[in-house]
């Protein structure tokens, strides 16, 4: 019986293509890879602690307020508007999809498609960001940042959760002209496993941002 | 100094723990910015010492003005700030750089038999996060510097203008540092331990690190946020903390003792892990209870996120909020419990040296049991509605800090600065600096108790009122202000121990004190690369009959563990 065993299910040729194909990752370069994953995942709970502490601050002060939404000068705020908000939920959520199947070409070592679905992911991004804006625009007639406690955690949280997805969008085109010089591999490609699992970070936060500020 | 050997440059090597860069030349890299644990460890500890002496004299003005009850040394304002500046430096500036920064990357990969932390990058940059959150501090002086005490509640805290918003930019940048700190440590102690070592042959200094780095990750991430948020209502208007506008200011004190309590385990914590390294090596046995002290540590780390609100009990907290944290908080007196008494079990029957490292050790369960047990007096609601923003409160803090994270962090000193610099410390200024470190602390801390019981209220400039109804007070201030001068008196034996003994102290040789870890088997100081050959962890380190539990190590001489037969591997037979 040799050290490796073979997956019944698996013919032994395929088992020697998956060996050729991960050839290339030394010992070296696995542990960099494991010590990487483990620590960017660590960055992203840290990530989300900075998330939970505001998100504490708007469940507390909703809480506490005597009415939600909050009184200005006497009269309450409405409601913020929930379909536009939801159409671009979607944006936000199909980019979370796009994301996985880039990841997936990749692997599959799919250039082409790889190539087709960051760019969408890409692009719904920025559509996320451009609707966020009109979002903005239209929720600043209704309430400011300074006004309320409900603008202040509103605009503060969405805003920080914005610059998360700009910074995303950023950071996967980096990736995409990284992938098309040749910085990554058909094993090699711990970048690219980061920027999915931080695009996918941002889509979790806006599921309780969603719920949070547009369906409670 | 050495040179790398060829075969461990990177990617030369296939050993999976292989994970070195090659050796720096020239000043800038090798000792500014370094990427060497130990030289980075070594820079936090100069940092954080220098910063605790501003940061005592920043005390020392605050006990001189206490001496007259009429408060006349300082003015008002100039008094503010001097405790302000003393709190915040000494608890964000000194106690966690040196602490976590010093000890922990000196100490921690030499411990687990690694070449160096997991991110060696973000290690140079965390620390160097530390002297420009200095810089930004003190130069809050050139706008008035914060008045508001060390934990800056809104509202007064919004009255400061630019020097406010500076200081949370400083904190906020120890708080990243911090965090950067943590993750690295935590993936470096869960991915990079010699083969062999499992969690449970883990040194109990490394266990106590792991538990701190988790601690620093999550909670001085909530700081920033606090902080973030306190900084936006400063200079944006924003209206977190602003009760006209639907914020609270309560919001600030929760948001701020959900990391700030935690904190206080940032500090005592490693101090555990010194004692449980420093009572074996001195008492020549296996520790009592390592399991159950290790444990004791992750159950402190996670319970101490359970209890922020004991800082809150008059805030207005509702009673159906009060009544468990006050019952969590006492069951934080179950886990340190746990430990005192383990390591009171090692010291049962040891042949004890006194040397300064373990004098230290035998001092602190002292004072940290009874800076423990004030603190069961402070989470009990009842009794706490009479002390908070006392005296009472401003003497445990200092009980458990000074009489636990900083003996522990002196011991530490004095038992790793051999291996740091292949040089003993004189014992006999060792000795000095401990006897007038434990006057002063108790000449000026153990007062504080009775005075606050009687009402000597905390952060007041005068108190005149209350030296009218307790004329004792003034006479314990002035007690304590003399004594203060006491620990004034160490830290300058201890600064010139540090100085004279790196010269003309006794070679040290590798392991002076004939104790167990890793550390202890490679040389003082050790190379840049720490440990030729990776070596194989078979046991525990605290076994004090056996021969050291490794296999594999640099120095053949002491490499004598008998390898593992095939019978030894076979699990015990059990029953008959």
């Amino acid at each position: 019986m040799s050290a490796t065993t073979l997956d019944p299910g698996q013919s032994a040729t395929s088992h020697a293509a998956v060996a050729a194909r991960f050839a290339d990752v030394d010992a070296v370069y696995a542990t960099t890879r494991d010590l990487r994953l483990l620590g960017f995942v660590l960055f992203l709970v840290s990530d989300c602690v900075f998330f939970s502490s505001f998100i504490f601050s708007y469940l507390y002060l909703r809480t506490a307020a005597p009415v939600w939404p909050p009184l200005v000068d006497g009269k309450q705020l409405p409601y913020l508007d929930v379909t536009f908000a939801a159409v671009n939920s979607v944006v936000l959520f199909g980019s979370g999809v796009t994301m996985h199947y880039a990841l997936e070409s990749w692997k599959k070592l799919k250039k082409g498609a790889f190539n087709g679905w960051m760019v969408a992911t890409i692009v719904l991004g920025i559509m996320f960001l451009l609707g966020q804006a009109h979002e903005y625009s239209g929720a600043l007639q209704i309430m400011s940042w300074t006004g309320s406690s409900f603008g202040a955690t509103f605009y503060t949280l969405t805003g920080m959760h914005g610059f998360h997805v700009f910074i995303g969008v950023i950071y996967l085109s980096v990736l995409l002209v990284q992938a098309n010089r040749g910085v990554y591999t058909g094993s090699k490609y711990f970048g690219l496993t980061a920027g999915t699992l931080y695009w996918h970070f941002v889509d979790v936060i806006w599921v309780a941002l969603f719920f949070m500020f547009y369906l409670w | 100094m050495d040179t790398v050997p060829s075969t461990l440059q990177r990617g030369g090597h296939d050993d999976p723990h292989d994970h070195i860069h090659p050796a720096p030349e020239g000043f800038i890299r090798k000792y500014v910015f370094s990427l060497d644990h130990k030289v980075i460890g070594i820079q936090y500890f100069v940092t954080g010492i220098l910063l605790m002496v501003i940061a005592g004299a920043f005390a020392e003005l605050v006990r001189i003005q206490l001496m007259d009850p009429a408060g006349t040394f300082m003015s008002r304002n100039a008094y503010n700030m001097m405790y302000t500046m003393h709190g915040t430096v000494m608890v964000w500036l000194v106690l966690i750089p040196l602490v976590t920064g010093a000890l922990g990357n000196f100490v921690m990969p030499l411990q687990i038999g690694a070449r160096d932390v997991a991110f060696p990058w973000l290690n140079m940059f965390s620390f160097w996060l530390i002297p420009v959150s200095a810089a930004v501090m003190f130069s809050t002086f050139l706008f008035g510097a914060p008045t508001a005490g060390w934990t800056e509640y809104p509202p007064i805290s919004l009255e400061q203008g630019t020097a406010g918003a500076l200081w949370c930019v400083a904190i906020m940048l120890v708080g990243v540092s911090s965090t950067l700190t943590g993750m690295n440590f935590v993936v470096t102690i869960t991915k990079m331990r010699a083969p062999g070592m499992t969690w449970t042959r883990m040194p109990l200094f490394t266990w106590a690190t792991f538990a701190t780095a988790l601690i620093n990750m999550v909670a001085t991430a909530a700081l920033t946020i606090a902080l973030a948020a306190l900084f936006l209502e400063d200079v944006f208007n924003v209206p977190f903390f602003d009760a006209a506008r639907g914020g609270s200011p309560v919001l600030f004190q929760h948001m701020f003792w959900f990391y700030s309590h935690p904190a206080v385990y940032i500090f005592i914590l490693p101090a555990f892990g010194v004692v449980s390294e420093i009572i074996p090596t001195f008492a020549r046995k296996p520790i009592f209870g390592y399991k159950m002290i290790a444990f004791s540590s992750l159950a402190i780390a996670i319970l101490g996120f359970a209890v922020w609100a004991h800082h809150m009990f008059p805030a207005g907290l509702a009673p159906w909020l009060q009544i468990p944290f006050m019952i969590l908080t006492y069951a934080i007196g179950i886990p340190t419990g746990i430990k005192i008494f383990s390591w009171l079990a090692t010291l049962w029957g040891g042949r004890i040296q006194f040397s300064t490292p373990m004098l230290y050790m035998l001092a602190f369960l002292m004072t940290f049991t009874f800076g423990g047990v004030t603190g069961i007096f402070l989470a009990s609601v009842p009794t706490n509605f009479h002390e908070h923003g006392s005296y009472f409160v401003v003497g445990h803090f200092h009980y458990v800090v000074g009489g636990g994270a900083v003996l522990g962090f002196l011991a530490a000193v004095a038992y790793w600065y051999p291996k740091a610099t292949g040089r003993m410390l004189s014992e006999k200024l060792g000795k000095t600096t401990f006897w007038l470190f434990m006057i002063g602390l108790t000449g000026t801390f153990l007062p504080m108790h009775w005075i606050g019981l009687e009402g000597m209220p905390r952060r007041y400039a005068s108190y005149e009122f209350i030296a009218k109804l307790y004329p004792d007070t003034v006479f314990w201030n002035r007690f304590e202000t003399v004594f203060s001068f006491f620990m004034v008196a160490a830290v300058l034996v201890f600064a010139v121990n540090l100085i004279v003994s790196y010269r003309t102290g006794r070679i040290a040789g590798n392991n002076p004190w004939g104790a167990r870890t890793l550390e202890w088997t490679i040389s003082s100081p050790p190379p840049y690369y720490n440990f030729k050959k990776i070596p194989t962890v078979l046991a525990r380190p605290y076994d004090f009959a056996e021969p050291l539990p490794y296999r594999n190590l640099d120095d053949e001489k002491i490499d004598l563990y008998p390898a593992p037969t095939a019978a030894s591997l076979q699990p015990a037979a059990v029953g008959g």
